[in-house]
This record gives structure tokens, C-alpha cells and sequence, in this order.
């Protein structure tokens, strides 16, 4: 065996790398976690300034740091953000609700029956979950006016909730796909009917896919803005996304506080949302356990 | 090409040692099997060798440099994964010639280089299909064709034929020799299977729970099994493995089991002899036992009771229950035995192995 | 995602586990199907329709064609062919899409993916939740940090020297473009992640020891075989910025004058400020003609593929 001439720090130590290579290894590592970190702190910057202009009093459109007080918030509430964003979960609500229940149920018969014409059929769903909704909102219009149903928080909702139904029976069927269908043919056997077997087996076995669905549903409903906008005038049933804008416009001078304070209550709700399914959604979810005996 | 260097290599995880202290030389053009059941850190030693695990500690020379800091793209090695890891997306010709491309190769060269190892494997008809087309004996021998424009310094096998069926794989590993016959390129080829080491391997090193057992050639391995994991681990059906007890006799230690009484000399009668406990393990091949006439004396003769017969035409497994023991014999012919027949066996106590219980070392 | 993302990599198609046990139509699926498809049929197909026929009308929000409107045939789209501001809408539409949605947030998401993918796990987990974070964000919200930030006055103009520049009003398509991207990279991050995940690491490894370099594996290999997850989010990113209301009116209203009027706030222009709902709605059908005709584009680059996944 004949021995090398390679350098002292070429040669692997007892750990099996030269030093230089470990120390070539570090600095990669080095560049790749502060190029990355450095990236993710411009996303933070404007988070960062909503939520401490919401915190100063005397807010201005530059970060400073903030001089901690809650006067923003009670501004905020007084401009009538309560209000507002109870009207938006209201609507969100409403929406989610018909949304999920009728996209779980048209998403179970498209997975598990027979249809004809079925691939069609998903076919056109699939694409009217990527029509813009622009189209829809004069027609819409049109029709709600000749059956007087402009204005009303509900049946906006109701459109709200049919903008999303598209995409979540997309997404519902394609998660029951991948349930096996051995736990509702037994309880089939065992004398369930339909039904039953879709509230007592089902439903709990794909309550990941119906959560997602549903959130997904209600932060879209949320952050509504054009259709609520153009179905209802009420003042009394302006959802928060169209309050902020009002808030910001009414004014000659921009509120900065009390907008972003606005701003951040109206946010709440969905990013509890988000950080609740994101942590639940990573918890998992197996049928491994099932199947066997 | 070039010859390849493991030295105290070892690689553990967290606690674990997948790889312990191995040390093993792959000779220029040698084709060398690395073979082991299941966790063995067979596959784990090739990864290193490729460059993909960094060891603990240990060295690893490929040719006349230590190659531990080299990239694997770097090396100069080719590998055949056990899943063919082909690009996808691209043809089989597209898959043939990326590395000579990326290389930069003239494309006359590249040419003619792919359509002459295409033609080799056989895979010619081939060249303007994707992968996903293709059989698995055919992508293997893609994986293969693209391993050899490599033009490597060593080829590394992971269980390349793993993924095959039956017939296939027998043809391949005729092939596979053929083709290292033919162009003899360092090769470490790494399997769980004991028939495709023994058939294909220069040398073969037995590889348990990432320790080195045995490395020898496929004849030696056969019937000089260093220890017990050996012993049993190559031939099939497997070795007869006996427990036996040491005593004392008028000339030398006798070794009793079975009812036989065998006397054991010289140098291993001694190290017999020297064991602190009186117990070993004796180990003889199914070919090692015979029938034999009821009346033949001599040593190594028992008789035992037939439980299981199974004719393979060429020739018999006979499961004898002798004792305690249930034998597996291999008998050339039927013999004319039935289940639960008298059967008496002579065992060739020369080629009889004893091997220490407790270390599974053999002794003689 | 797995829906989205879940395409073939190693060239087979994933086993389906189909077992058809009733291939006879029952009834009772019917009832099942009706809410939803209640729900499609009147509140999107026929709007759908009714919007074909709105569309060459001369229906008004207000005044005597509110109720009394009639087909004016092709009136309204030799109107829309010679108007100025549609044309100069749809130029602007393309270049927000292709700027701020595929261009931009396709390589800031691969990028982000791509550093992910070697980073330390903490800085990953961390970063990454910054991103989604603004991805959550109602988007009236984006709408208004963007606008205090290009606000004379504001941190924009703070960062580019020039404290007093009201940036909005100088360069408002790139404000809001910008805008735009800090808002969507998150879904491409997300997605060309899972995507980048799906490319098998033995082929990477058999690129590497074929001598190529992490430029040459990330170009030859690893994105062409991450294609029609690439192709998928372009789609998708394109339909969603295109149809994109909020964020440009919340900002601009469109302007100055109609210089970030994209198709969305065109139509609604037209429609409920000008009063021409009949052209509002020509308008609307345009854009939908534009994103048929990309999504076109995308679905054809993506057959081959499509073809084996369904």
C-alpha cells in the first residue's frame, strides 16, 4: 500500500474529513442559511411594521419603534371594526358552511358511484374553480336585483359559498379517492344504510380533507371584497375587508395606528385559523391502524 | 481503472455502527462481492464508497488517492442503483450519453460510444424510448450501458438484480460476468443473495451487523467457513450445525453427538483441548452425510428416523430426525426411503468442521 | 397539495386503487349531488350564460336601460376593439401576471425552495412561516402596508433615498407588483418544495456521480423533472393574479388615472362607476376568453404528463 503525499490538512482526521473540507463545508452552510434567513426577514419587515404601527399612537407609513399603547385598537373598534368583522364571520360562516356540507356530499357520490358522464363532469368542475369570478358579478347582479335579493348578508353569502364549492368538490373527491373503501363496506355489511355510513364512517375519516376544505373556504369568504362589495350596500353589512378600505378612504389623511390596529384584528382570525390546521395537518392522518382485523 | 482501499473504516449512527472497522482491498479488476444479510452495512459501504455517507472514521483510497473529501462526481465511479435511478425525462439515448455530455466529450465520440454499448446490452431498439417504457431487465441494463460509458475507475453494484424476477436474473448475472470478462473494471457488487455471490465473485467479503466475517474466494468460503455466521450463511440447503460435547478420551478429546464418539488430534485436538467449556458445535453439509448399509461400522455413523423428503430429480433432500436433531441430507437419488423409514447415515467426519460455541470461531 | 403535486416522477403511473363494485347508476346519488349542483347550476353556470347574452347588450346600472335594455349585437365589442383603455387594461393585465405572478414569485418560490431544501431546519421552519404569514393576510391588508409603504413618507421611499417621492403615483404598476409578490410566493414556495421533494434522490445521485454540477443537475434533472409541477403553478398562479380585484383597487382604484386598471378593476370601472354594466360585462368576458386561451398554452404543455396521471 503505498502512501500518498497529500497535505496535513487534506488528510482525514480521525473523523473522517480533512479539516479543510469541514471548514469549506461550514461556510456553504453559512451562506445558505443566511441568504435564506435574509429573505425571510423582507417578508417579516412588513409584518413587522403593521404590527407596530397598530401599537404606536403616533404611527407613521416608516417602521419605528413602537411606543406601546392599545389607543390604536379602541379607535379602531370605534370606527365600527366590530361590527365589520362580525358581519365578515358572518358571511365567512355561512359560506363555509353550505360550501363544505354540499361539496362533502357531491365530492363522497363523485369518488364512490357511478355517474354517468362522471369524467366530464369533473372535468368542468375543475375549471370553473379557475373561472375569475369577475365574470359572474354582473349577472349575479342582475338576477339578485329581479328577485330582491340585493343587499342581504345571506345570499351573498350564498355566493361566496359557490365561488368555493367548485375547487372543494375537486379536493373532496380526490381525498376520498385515497380512502380505502374497505371500513364503509363493512359497515355496509353490518346493515348500515347510506347515510349512516357517511356521517358514522365516513365523515370522521376524512375529516382532514373536510377541515381543509373548510378553511380554505372560509379564509377565501374572509377576505372577500368585490362580490360583497357589489351585493351588498348596506352600511350596516359592510364586512371588514370593505370597512378598512372605507376607513382608509374616508379620511383626507391616512390613520396609520388605528388602520393598521384595524388591520391586525381583522387578521386574527385567520391566521389563528392557519396556525390551527397547520399544526393538525402535520399531526397526520393514517388509516394504517384500521384495515387490518 | 484502479484498485480500491477500505481502511478502518467504520460509520456509526447516533450509538449504532452500521459499519465496524472494516478494512478490505479490492484488487485491479477484481470483481469483489460484498454479501450480508439484511442491516449487514453492505449497502452502507458502497454509499461510502460512492461518496453519499461520509464515514466516522477510516480511510478510503480509490487508485492512489484518499478519496474521502473528493465529491462523488469527482470520483470516477459509476454506480447501478437498485432501482436504476434513470432520468426519467429524458431517453434512453438522452440517459446514455448525459455524463459523456456533461463531460464534454465530442458528440462524433458520443455517438458512436452509445450506439457500440447499446448494441453490447442489446438495448439498441431502445434508444428513443423514456424509461418509463421500458421492463425492468431492460432499464437495468440501461442503468448498466450508462455505468459503462462511464468509463470508470470502479464499478459499484447495489443489488442490481434484486428487482428482477427469477429467470432474468439468471440470465444477467451470466451476463454481467461476460461483460466484466470482458472489459475487467474494478468492481464491488453488493448483494443479499448467497447464490449470486458465489456464482459471480472473484472474492466474496461476508459482511454481519457491519463487521467483516470472511473474505475469500467462493471456494474457500464453501469449505472453509472461518465461523459459524459463515458457515451457515453460504451453501444451500443449509450446513448442518450440531452441538456437540468435549471429553476426555485415552488418546485425544473425543467429540460426542449424534452417538458418535470422534476422536479429534493433533493441533485442533489441542485447542479443543484448551476450551474452558466442554461444549463446541460441530458442522457437516447436507453431500457430507450418506446412507449407508445398516451393518457399516466406523465413526461418524448414526441412524436416525426420515420425516421429510423432497426429490429434486438430480438428486433428494432427506430430513433425517436423529436424536434432537433434524439433518437435512442430500442423497443422490431417491434411495428408495419413505417418510418415516429407518435410515442409517455415515458421516464424512474428514471434512467436518467444529467450531467454538460461544465465539463461533472455527477451530478445525 | 398532494392532489396538485402528486404527478409522476419515475416514469409509472401511481397504482390505482379502484375497486368498481357498483357499476349500476343508483337513484339515490342523485339526491346527494343536488344541493351542490343546485348550487353550481344557478349561482355559476347560468350567471355564466346570462353573462354570454349581457355581454352584447346595452344594460345600465342606472337610468332607462336599467330595466329596459336590449341586444345591441356587436356594439359593445367594436366598442371594447376601439377603446384605448381596454387595450391599454389587457397590455397591463399581461404584464402583472406575467411580472409579478410567474416571473417573479415562480423564481423567488424555487429559490426559497431551493435554499430550504439544504438549510438548517429551524431556519427553514422559521422563514417559511414568515412567507405563509403573508400569504394569510387578508388582502385588503397587503393592500394597505403597500400603500403606506409607497406613500411619500413612507418606508419605500425611505429605503430608496428619497423620502418625499410618493411612489405610488411615479411608478404605481411596479408598487403594486411588488405588492403582489411579497403577497403569493408562499404558494410556489410550497409547492415547487413538495415538488422538489418528489424528484428521487438516487437520480440525483446518479447525475452527480456522472460528473454533473449542482448547475448542471438543477437545470438538466432535477427541473426538468419537476416540469409539470412547475407548469401546474404557473397555471394556477396565473388564473388567481389575473382575476385579481382587491389588492389594485384597494391601492390605486386603477390609477393614477388607468395606469394599473388590470381587466378585474376595468370591468368594475366601467360597469358600477360609469354605469355600463353591458360593457362591464363585455369586458369581463374578455378576460375570461384571455385566460382560456392560457390555460390553453399550459395544458398542452403539460399533456404527456396529464395523460399518464389521469
Amino acid at each position: 500500500m503505498s502512501m500518498s503525499t497529500t497535505p496535513e490538512d487534506l488528510r482525514p482526521s480521525s473523523d473522517g474529513h480533512s479539516r479543510r473540507w469541514m471548514t469549506r463545508n461550514l461556510r456553504r452552510k453559512v451562506l445558505i442559511n443566511v441568504t435564506l434567513a435574509l429573505l425571510g426577514a423582507l417578508f417579516l419587515l412588513p409584518l413587522l411594521w403593521l404590527v407596530f404601527a397598530a401599537l404606536n399612537p403616533h404611527a407613521t407609513a416608516t417602521l419605528s419603534a413602537p411606543r406601546l399603547s392599545m389607543a390604536n385598537f379602541r379607535t379602531a373598534l370605534q370606527a365600527g371594526a366590530g361590527g365589520a368583522i362580525l358581519n365578515s364571520l358572518y358571511l365567512a360562516a355561512i359560506a363555509t358552511l353550505v360550501a363544505t356540507v354540499f361539496s362533502t356530499l357531491a365530492g363522497y357520490v363523485l369518488s364512490r358511484r357511478h355517474i354517468p358522464f362522471k369524467g366530464p363532469i369533473l372535468i368542468v368542475v375543475l375549471f370553473l374553480s379557475g373561472l375569475p369570478v369577475a365574470l359572474l358579478l354582473i349577472p349575479i347582479f342582475e338576477i339578485y336585483v329581479k328577485l330582491g335579493w340585493i343587499n342581504s348578508p345571506f345570499y351573498t353569502a350564498l355566493v361566496l359559498g359557490a365561488t368555493s364549492v367548485p375547487f372543494a368538490i375537486w379536493l373532496l373527491k380526490n381525498f376520498i379517492d385515497q380512502v380505502p373503501r374497505d371500513f364503509e363496506e363493512a359497515a355496509a355489511i353490518e346493515g348500515s344504510n347510506s347515510l349512516q355510513v357517511l356521517l358514522r364512517v365516513v365523515v370522521p375519516l376524512i375529516m382532514p380533507g373536510i377541515l381543509v376544505s373548510a378553511i380554505l373556504t372560509f379564509i377565501n369568504a374572509w377576505g372577500a371584497f368585490l362580490i360583497p362589495l357589489v351585493l351588498d350596500a348596506n352600511p350596516s353589512d359592510t364586512p371588514g375587508s370593505i370597512g378598512i378600505y372605507n376607513f382608509l378612504s374616508a379620511n383626507y389623511q391616512v390613520h396609520y395606528g388605528p388602520l393598521a390596529a384595524y388591520g391586525i384584528l381583522f387578521s386574527i382570525p385567520v391566521i389563528v385559523l392557519y396556525l390551527i390546521s397547520s399544526r393538525w395537518l402535520t399531526g397526520g392522518f393514517s388509516f394504517a391502524g384500521g384495515i387490518r382485523g | 481503472m484502479a484498485r480500491i482501499l477500505l481502511e478502518g473504516l467504520t460509520k456509526s449512527f447516533k450509538d449504532k455502527a452500521a459499519v465496524h472497522d472494516l478494512t478490505l482491498e479490492v484488487a485491479d479488476g477484481e470483481f469483489m462481492i460484498i454479501v450480508g444479510p439484511s442491516g449487514c452495512g453492505k449497502s452502507t459501504t458502497l454509499r461510502m464508497l460512492a461518496g453519499f455517507e461520509a464515514p466516522t472514521s477510516g480511510r478510503i483510497w480509490i487508485g492512489d488517492r484518499i478519496v474521502n473529501d473528493v465529491a462523488p462526481k469527482d470520483r470516477d465511479v459509476a454506480m447501478v442503483f437498485q432501482n436504476y435511478a434513470l432520468f426519467p425525462h429524458m431517453t434512453v439515448e438522452k440517459n446514455l450519453s448525459f455524463g459523456m455530455k456533461v463531460r464534454g466529450e465530442p458528440k462524433l465520440a458520443i455517438k458512436k460510444q452509445v450506439a457500440e454499448v447499446a448494441e453490447l446490452l442489446g438495448i439498441d431498439p431502445l434508444l428513443d424510448h423514456k424509461p418509463a417504457e421500458l421492463s425492468g431487465g431492460e432499464r437495468q441494463r440501461v442503468a448498466l450501458g450508462r455505468a459503462m460509458l462511464r468509463r470508470p475507475k470502479a464499478f459499484l453494484l447495489d443489488e442490481p438484480l434484486s428487482n428482477l424476477d427469477a429467470a432474468l436474473r439468471t440470465q444477467m448475472r451470466f451476463e454481467l460476468k461476460r461483460i466484466h470478462a470482458q472489459f475487467p473494471v474494478t468492481t464491488v457488487y453488493v448483494t443479499h443473495d448467497q447464490i449470486e455471490a458465489m456464482t459471480m465473485g472473484d472474492r466474496i467479503a461476508l459482511l454481519n451487523r457491519g463487521r467483516l466475517q470472511q473474505l475469500a474466494t467462493p471456494e474457500v468460503l464453501y469449505s472453509e467457513p472461518a465461523n459459524l455466521f459463515a458457515a451457515g450463511f453460504v451453501g444451500s440447503p443449509k450446513m448442518n450445525l450440531v452441538t456437540a460435547e468435549v471429553k476426555s478420551g485415552p488418546a485425544s478429546p473425543i467429540i460426542r453427538f449424534l452417538s458418535c464418539d470422534i476422536p479429534v488430534n493433533g493441533t485442533v485436538g489441542s485447542v479443543v483441548e484448551s476450551l474452558n467449556h466442554n461444549q463446541v458445535v460441530v458442522g457437516f453439509r447436507p453431500e457430507e452425510v450418506l446412507p449407508c448399509r445398516p451393518d457399516e461400522k466406523g465413526t461418524g455413523i448414526t441412524s436416525g428416523t426420515v420425516e421429510l423428503i423432497e426429490p429434486l430429480g438430480s438428486e433428494t433432500h432427506v430430513s433425517v430426525r436423529v436424536g434432537d436433531e433434524l439433518l437435512t441430507c442430500k442423497f443422490p437419488a431417491r434411495a428408495g426411503l419413505e417418510v418415516g423409514s429407518a435410515v442409517n447415515l455415515a458421516i464424512d467426519i474428514t471434512r467436518m468442521k467444529v467450531f467454538d460455541q460461544e465465539t463461533g470461531e472455527r477451530l478445525g | 397539495m398532494t392532489v396538485l403535486t402528486g404527478t409522476v416522477v419515475d416514469g409509472t403511473a401511481p397504482p390505482v386503487i379502484e375497486t368498481k363494485r357498483d357499476t349500476r347508476f343508483n337513484p339515490s346519488t342523485l339526491i346527494w349531488l343536488a344541493p351542490a349542483a343546485v348550487l353550481v347550476l344557478g349561482l355559476f353556470v347560468a350567471p355564466m350564460g346570462y353573462a354570454i347574452y349581457l355581454g352584447f347588450t346595452n344594460l345600465e346600472l342606472l337610468g332607462v336601460h336599467a330595466q329596459n335594455y336590449s341586444f345591441t349585437g356587436l356594439s359593445n365589442l367594436s366598442r371594447m376593439v376601439h377603446d384605448p383603455v381596454f387595450w391599454s387594461s389587457v397590455k397591463l393585465t399581461l404584464i402583472f401576471v406575467i411580472g409579478s405572478g410567474i416571473i417573479a414569485q415562480t423564481l423567488l418560490g424555487l429559490i426559497l425552495a431551493l435554499l430550504g431544501q439544504r438549510a438548517n431546519i429551524v431556519v427553514r421552519a422559521s422563514v417559511g412561516s414568515m412567507i405563509v404569514l403573508a400569504w394569510v393576510l387578508p388582502e385588503i391588508c397587503v393592500a394597505f402596508i403597500w400603500y403606506s409603504f409607497s406613500q411619500s413618507g413612507g418606508l419605500l421611499s425611505h429605503l430608496i433615498g428619497n423620502p418625499s417621492d410618493d411612489l405610488l403615483s411615479t411608478v404605481p404598476l411596479l408598487i403594486v407588483c411588488i405588492a403582489n409578490t411579497w403577497r403569493g410566493t408562499a404558494f410556489s414556495m410550497l409547492v415547487l418544495s413538495a415538488g422538489l421533494r418528489n424528484v428521487p434522490q438516487e437520480v440525483d445521485e446518479a447525475a452527480q456521480l456522472e460528473g454533473a454540477s449542482y448547475w448542471k443537475r438543477l437545470l438538466k434533472v432535477t427541473l426538468p423533472i419537476m416540469r409539470p409541477t412547475l407548469m401546474i403553478n404557473m397555471l394556477l398562479i396565473t388564473l388567481s393574479t389575473m382575476a385579481d380585484f382587491t389588492l389594485i383597487y384597494a391601492m390605486t382604484q386603477g390609477g393614477p388615472g388607468n395606469e394599473t386598471a388590470i381587466l378585474p378593476v376595468y370591468m368594475y370601472i366601467e360597469a358600477f362607476q360609469f354605469n355600463a354594466l353591458g360593457y362591464g360585462t363585455t369586458i369581463a368576458l374578455a378576460l375570461v376568453v384571455i385566460a382560456a386561451l392560457l390555460s390553453i398554452i399550459y395544458i398542452r404543455q403539460l399533456r404527456p404528463e396529464l395523460r399518464r396521471a389521469v
